[in-house]
């Protein structure tokens, strides 16, 4: 008999909420969480109790229990500690985020410094197990999908995020694309599509170019500070007006009552993608502050309401869904497809935005809160049963170049040129009599050199002393199928030569790395074996609980409800031996003393139909 | 001394009262009274001497031992001043693992001949020492100590957290204080039971606002939706391990929630 191929999964890390999929029976399928739910929120929390907590609990202690719950870690993967965009996100954050050796970002939680790689690990681990309840069997490869936008820190830092939660990562691919392959554009379509995905803290504009099944991102762009939960906000602000103007207490100040607004919110905003009307029912919000009964909100907030509270956020995105395409030079009426990412995006009022923007009916048919993770799915089956028509090549991602005179870069290697690739140029010194030259490899599509990311620099020594634009230096970059960029000089005349590698880094060093995905194995096994031990202890307790009661049942019975002196006696050892093995963190004496009480068990409930004397 | 004791336990009999302890206080006075049986102040808080000063409303005299059905500790009721017919063989003794903080081991509810007091103070705890003769933190530490040997840990530990208000650095009203409320708290985690089920809602919204709960109990509330445990509800409510362990108990004793699967 053929062994059962291996599952293969497809994961949506988002900022705010991640999905797990696979490709079941032909078709691609959302995986539910073990609480039922098709999206897990992508918040890490310990709780005041030291419990690690992942996902929905995770999020609902989040106001309550700020400074020990992490979300939007995705912010800040795989990007320096001093880069804008970590301190731009730190002024959002509530928890503590902290420099580490490399410049790297490190998450304080729990008194400990995390790699965030290291968190991004405990969601796709959380996503992980969820797939392997699903399956019923380990699960241990799948696509992983990131912003278009992503470096090669970002792609290698959410690989190694991968890596550390016991996952293959069969290939990083972008979100605009498995969106586009959900809605088989692959096969179907040729020509530019639109991917507007509006998630639940970010708003991402694509543009992509198919053509015979090559996905080309031609532009990418958006708001990494807008989405779902702008609207959230002002459903937030809107209660706390309403119950201000009727009891005169800000709601804000107590931590409980706005983690219940939060969650209020959340659930009205969705229900108004489908209902007119939705109820806002929260009683004992908060107690007055001179005492009494709590105090009860009551509200109805209309769908026209929320859409008059949030019109400018409406607008914010048809202005930035302008600017991107406008800068990538694509008119609306060139698009062939319009497709919408996003919870947000079921919203009536943004779908109409979008339908009179680019005058056309937005793609529906698969659900948008969905699409990128049926996407990835399809992509991991596709790699593995080798559909050559749906397998995405290994790009790369930005362009990569070398910073010139006047503060420029000149690209050498454009972005989605498939890897293994190479690319030389000749350069010319920029100064008389220059002795030194320094090569400061870049990557990114900004015109100018401090806009990108800065890979690598070296100095190339001892070129010859003539006029400027005489010596001639022979650049040249190879990027290998695992994706490391090797970059030389030469100086044409005198055949010195310096180069550099550079391995896309998520910030963490191999040492480290290891250190944390054992740090992670033990974690687990540990996990394991507590939820086992205190299974086994609940287990106990019952029967113990039960065994006591028929004992003492017994014990009032005159002559011991017939039964024989023996059977008691067992019962009673049975309960030290249970005593004992209780203390003890051993589960198989926990299992041996379940087995013996549940032996002595139906023999002591025997004894009132034995018949007992005088009665 | 019997007389000083029995004031100093009036005294915490009193900031019991005020705190809405209604039994616990009743202990204390009766136990003032049992020690000092000409304290008038005591036997007027208990209303024996016909006047209206009491704390309880019904005209029951005596110890007063709550019934199981009364909000009061768990096995606070067994008390060996108890009459009845027929002695409850089982549940006298709660015996806890030292120090673990973790709930109370159904083996250790196991029927013994004689009932022992698992819950009293600490074997090298004095109550007075290090601390002046007739000092308010003496008076709250006597009571708390009475109401632990009356199975009152509800009480104690709100005579304790008034003691450690007044008396932050002790280590006796510490190390006394976070013994009484691990126990306490073993003891509301017992009555809910395992901790592993997921507790639902039993009455319908239009219904729970007729309910008298404060804002903490409401938050707790809002977050049973039959997917959390109660061991997620710890960790979910922000609150101390304690605090959340009474609010649940005392929705499970009200009926508004039910234990679930």
């Amino acid at each position: 008999m053929a062994a059962e191929p291996e599952p293969l999964i497809g994961i949506d890390l988002g900022t705010t909420n991640s999905l797990v999929a696979t490709v079941q029976d032909g078709q691609p399928i959302i995986i539910k969480n073990r609480t039922g739910q098709p999206l897990t929120p992508s918040v890490v929390a310990v709780s005041k109790n030291g419990k690690r907590l992942v996902g929905g609990i995770a999020k609902r202690q989040a106001i309550t229990n700020p400074q020990e719950t992490v979300s939007a870690a995705k912010r800040l993967i795989g990007r320096k500690f001093s880069s804008h965009p970590v301190q731009d996100a730190m002024r959002a954050l509530t928890y503590q985020v902290v420099c580490g050796q490399h410049d790297d970002v490190r998450i304080r939680l729990a008194g400990r410094d995390l790699a965030v790689p290291e968190v991004s690990a405990m969601i796709l681990a959380e996503l992980k197990a969820d797939a392997e309840a699903h399956f019923g069997r380990p699960v241990t490869q799948a696509v992983i999908t990131v912003p278009a936008y992503f470096n090669d820190g970002q792609r290698q830092a959410t690989k190694d995020a991968g890596r550390i939660a016991g996952l293959e990562v069969l290939r990083i691919i972008n979100e605009p694309t498995a969106a586009a392959l959900a809605y088989g554009f692959g096969r179907t379509v040729n020509g530019k599509i639109a991917v507007l995905d509006l998630g639940g803290g970010t708003f991402d504009v694509s543009v992509l170019e198919i053509n015979n099944g090559i996905f080309d991102v031609v532009a990418t762009g958006g708001d990494t500070f807008l989405g779902g939960e702008d609207w959230d906000h002002r459903i937030i602000e809107w209660m706390v007006f309403s119950f201000a103007k009727e009891h005169g207490i800000d709601l804000r100040k107590d931590r409980m009552a706005l983690q219940r607004l939060k969650d209020a919110a959340e659930k009205a905003k969705v229900e108004l993608s489908s209902v007119k009307e939705t109820q806002l029912h929260l009683p004992f919000i908060c107690t007055p502050p001179g005492g009494g009964a709590a105090l009860h909100l009551q509200s109805t907030l209309t769908r026209e309401k929320l859409e008059d509270l949030t019109a400018d956020l409406g607008e914010r995105l048809v202005g930035i869904t302008s600017e991107v395409l406008g800068e990538a030079k694509v008119r609306p009426s060139e698009l062939k497809e319009v497709i919408l990412v996003g919870g947000m995006s079921r919203m009536p009022r943004i779908i109409e935005q979008v339908r009179q923007y680019f005058r056309r009916e937005p793609c529906k048919g698969v659900h948008a809160e969905e699409v990128v993770a049926l996407g990835a799915a399809i992509q991991a089956h596709a790699l593995v049963g080798q559909e050559s028509e749906l397998l995405l090549l290994d790009v790369t991602p930005q362009s990569m170049g070398v910073a010139i005179a006047g503060g420029y870069v000149r690209r050498l290697i454009p972005r989605n040129t498939t890897v293994p690739t190479s690319a030389t140029e000749v350069f010319a010194t920029s100064k008389d009599f220059q002795r030194t030259v320094k090569i400061m490899v870049l990557q990114g599509e900004h015109e100018l050199a401090h806009h990108n990311e800065l890979l690598g620099e070296f100095l190339l020594t001892g070129l010859r002393e003539a006029p400027r634009g005489q010596v001639e230096i022979e650049v040249t970059f190879d990027i290998n199928a695992e994706g490391i960029v090797s970059v030389s000089a030469r100086d044409r005349d005198t055949g010195l030569r310096q180069s550099i590698t550079v391995t896309a880094s998520s910030g963490l060093t191999e040492d480290e790395l290891r250190r944390i995905m054992e740090e992670q194995r033990d974690w687990l096994v540990a996990a394991r074996n507590t939820e086992e031990l205190k299974s086994k202890r609940v287990e106990l307790d019952t029967l113990a609980r039960d065994l006591v009661d028929a004992l003492s049942r017994v014990r009032l019975m005159p002559g011991a409800g017939g039964l024989s002196p023996d059977v008691v006696a067992r019962a009673e050892a049975a309960l030290d031996h249970a005593r004992q093995a209780r203390g003890t963190e051993d589960v198989g004496a926990l299992t041996r003393a379940c087995e013996a009480l549940a032996q002595s068990l139906p023999l002591l409930r025997s004894a009132g139909s034995r018949g007992t004397p005088g009665r | 001394m019997n007389a000083l004791r029995a004031k100093a336990l009036v005294e915490a009999g009193l900031l019991l009262r005020l705190s809405g302890d209604m039994a616990g206080a009743e202990k204390l006075f009766a136990r003032a009274l049992e020690l000092d049986p000409a304290n008038a102040r005591a036997r007027r808080l208990l209303g024996r001497d016909g006047s209206p000063e009491q704390g309880s409303a019904g005209g029951d005299t005596g110890w007063n031992l709550a019934s199981p059905d009364q909000e009061v500790d768990w096995g606070a009721w067994t008390g060996p001043s108890k009459p009845g017919p027929v002695e409850a063989p089982l549940r006298e003794s709660v015996s806890l693992p030292e120090g673990t903080g973790m709930r109370g081991d159904a083996l250790d509810l196991i029927a013994e001949a004689h009932r022992t007091q698992e819950f009293g103070l600490p074997d090298t705890f004095t109550p007075a020492g290090g601390l002046p003769e007739g000092s308010e933190v003496e008076s709250l530490l006597r009571g708390a100590e009475d109401l632990l040997a009356l199975d009152d840990h509800s009480g104690a530990v709100e005579l304790l957290r008034r003691a450690q208000s007044l008396a932050p650095e002790n280590p006796r009203v510490e190390a006394l204080r976070d013994r009484s409320e691990r126990i306490l708290v073993s003891m509301l985690e017992a009555r809910l039971g395992d901790l592993n089920r997921m507790p639902r809602v039993r009455l319908q919204p239009d219904d729970i606002i007729w309910l008298n709960l404060d804002h903490r109990a409401g938050f707790v509330l809002a977050q049973i939706d039959g997917a959390v445990s109660f061991d997620d509800l710890f960790a979910l409510s922000g609150m101390s391990r304690l605090d959340t362990a009474r609010i649940l108990a005392q929705l499970l004793d009200e009926g508004i929630i039910a234990p679930g699967e």
